[in-house]
């Protein structure tokens, strides 16, 4: 067995991030291991660091001091870019589906980013769309599909690449109780049945509370 | 079937969604296309329509001044060149640009009447004219711009002359001239005695000679027995007039400060377009695109929009021309042909100036932080 085999899926060591020249502390060393097909939940009030450590986690930034791990190689030496692209699939409050595609052709755009051929994207996007049960609005702009459909869209565009990992960032935080409950359903059956690592950030108790495993961020530290 | 989505249908997507913007940038860097199109046709036009008047009439040097425009060469210099022995046709010649109307200026030509110049002339009435008469014979254009025919009479400068014949002419520049005799126009412009300077048709090149090494053996002897005066060959002389130069400086002048205007257009369209979609950028480099790729979609939006704007310009420009063609004071200077070089040429700058326009604003958006751009409202 080697080292990266042992080595837990998504690992930080003493991650610091500080902003304004180091007068604001988003994070005071933060340690933390993951293991691969873990359903995580992150809590924390609002500026606690949660979504700092989203971003590090998803290399959308990079620390200020300490190490971003995943299967015990640095990021920094995996490439941030191809890890977004193959690894993760991000899914955020907003949906940021983008206006002026069509449901299908959101779900194509991160495939433009590994190579994955015209007809195959196209395929893989109905595909993931009727998953989500959203086979009766493959060709409707994002404006024309209520909250609730637009997030499915946005979780069939993160799954796309056939990522391991999984990160929401607040995902129920622009739904109602109903679909919000919906969503969550959905997003832990996708993480079983594919056995992928699943990490939600949130500030609902709730949702929180659900996960098998419950990270509380206070400070910039993690509380428990 | 499933929509399927294309780099380069996202990058036109982007471009759509600001439909007026976009029309109105297609409508600057086209204007500008045009513009080069226009100009730049017209002087390449202008240059092929001087090298057709030389070869057309098989003018193989150009005996003259450095001076293009002067009328100062002596024509009694004629006889020492017609005995150079490679000369076979030593033709002297003056010519001007006029105003016979004010909305009609011509290129007039003095010639002698026995020149070798007139057997390339078709006529389509009437015939050469005498010298030491007070005729001219008119090109076809010039012809149907003046509403003249043969028997009728042109005012030039206070001097009366007959029309003795219209003759048609293979380039708009033949096309729309005037050709006196040589004398007459010494006297109507005070130059007698003096010419611009000759036209000469070489004998044939002796067997064995190439025809470049017996082009430099015939301007050598030519320069050698006429000390002073320049022989140059026709198609230099097509290439390097004055009147050529001028229309060549202001064409690309011109459409270089129209150019630098369309880039302008783009570069602010992109840059707005870019400012405007930073938390796409943002979810794009989230999503697994790397800096290069979302810059290539940049660069490609801004190559759409030149490669549109080519097209465009290209409608613009011949479309300009065309008008010009009509215009009677300018018909005579302007032709519609525009050469598959040309068009090339203009689609591979509208293109580039797309891609030079896109440049900054794609290296912007592409180094954006993602996280900053998430934020971006």
């Amino acid at each position: 067995m080697t080292d990266n085999q042992a080595a837990p899926q998504l690992e930080v060591r003493g991650l610091r991030k500080t902003y304004d020249d180091g007068r604001i502390e988003a994070l005071r060393g933060v340690d933390l291991a993951i293991e691969a097909g873990e359903y995580i939940a992150i809590s924390g009030a609002s500026g606690s660091g949660k979504s700092t450590l989203l971003h590090l986690l998803g290399g959308l930034d990079v620390p200020t001091s300490g190490q971003v791990l995943f299967n015990g190689k640095p990021l920094d030496h995996i490439g941030l870019d191809e890890y977004r692209a193959r690894q993760l699939g991000f899914i955020f409050q907003a949906f940021h589906l983008i206006p002026t595609l069509k449901a299908i052709e959101n779900v194509q755009v991160p495939m433009l980013a590994t190579g994955v051929d015209a007809s195959t994207r196209a395929k893989r996007a109905e595909t993931l769309l009727v998953e989500m049960g959203l086979e009766h609005r493959l060709n409707q702009y994002p404006n024309e599909l209520s909250a609730g459909e637009r997030q499915r869209v946005a979780i069939a565009r993160a799954l796309a690449n056939n990522p391991s990992v999984l990160l929401a960032d607040e995902p129920t935080g622009n739904l109602d109780s109903v679909n919000s409950a919906h969503m969550l359903v959905l997003l832990t059956g996708i993480q079983k049945a594919r056995g992928m690592t699943l990490i939600i950030v949130t500030h609902e108790n709730d949702i929180a509370n659900a996960a098998p495993r419950h990270i509380r961020i206070r400070d910039g530290r993690i509380e428990s | 079937m499933a929509s399927q989505l294309t780099f380069t249908g996202f990058a036109w997507k982007n471009l759509w969604r600001r439909r007026l913007r976009t029309l109105l940038t297609l409508c600057g860097i086209s204007m500008a296309i045009g513009a080069y199109v226009a100009l730049v046709g017209f002087s390449e036009s202008f240059e092929d329509s001087w090298m057709r008047l030389y070869t057309s009439s098989g003018t193989d040097i150009a005996v003259v001044e450095k001076n293009f425009l002067n009328t100062s060469v002596n024509q009694s210099l004629t006889g020492k060149l017609r005995a150079v022995p490679v000369v076979e046709q030593a033709a002297p010649m003056i010519f001007n640009l006029m105003d016979l109307t004010p909305e009609v200026n011509a290129i007039v030509f003095g010639w002698l009447d026995d020149t070798y110049e007139f057997n390339s002339l078709t006529f389509d009435s009437g015939g050469k004219f005498h010298n030491d008469k007070p005729e001219v014979i008119l090109g076809n254009l010039l012809a149907k711009n003046l509403n003249k025919k043969v028997g009728d009479t042109l005012d030039m400068q206070g001097s009366t002359y007959t029309v003795v014949g219209i003759y048609h002419g293979g380039t708009a520049l033949e096309a729309g001239a005037v050709i006196m005799p040589l004398d007459q126009m010494q006297i109507l412009t005070s130059t007698q005695g003096k010419i611009s300077g000759f036209h000469v048709r070489l004998r044939p090149a002796p067997a064995g000679e190439s025809a470049d090494h017996y082009l430099k053996r015939a301007q050598a002897q030519i320069e050698a027995a006429l000390p002073g005066l320049n022989a140059q060959l026709a198609s230099d002389r097509a290439s390097n007039n004055q009147f050529v130069d001028l229309a060549h400086a202001v064409a690309w002048g011109t459409s270089a400060i129209a150019l630098a205007m369309g880039i302008l257009g783009i570069a602010n369209t992109m840059a707005m377009s870019v400012f405007e979609r930073t938390r796409e950028i943002g979810i794009l480099r989230a999503i697994g695109w790397k800096s290069g790729r979302v810059m290539l979609l940049i660069e490609a939006e801004a190559a759409v929009l030149g490669f549109a704007g080519g097209v465009l310009g290209i409608g613009v420009g011949w479309g300009s021309l065309h008008l010009l063609s009509l215009m009677p004071k300018t018909n005579a200077f302007v032709s519609t042909s525009l050469s598959p070089t040309h068009l090339l040429q203009s689609m591979v700058i509208a293109v580039l100036s797309g891609l030079v326009a896109g440049a900054y604003p794609a290296w912007r958006g592409s180094h954006l932080s993602p996280v900053e751009a998430l934020r971006h409202d």
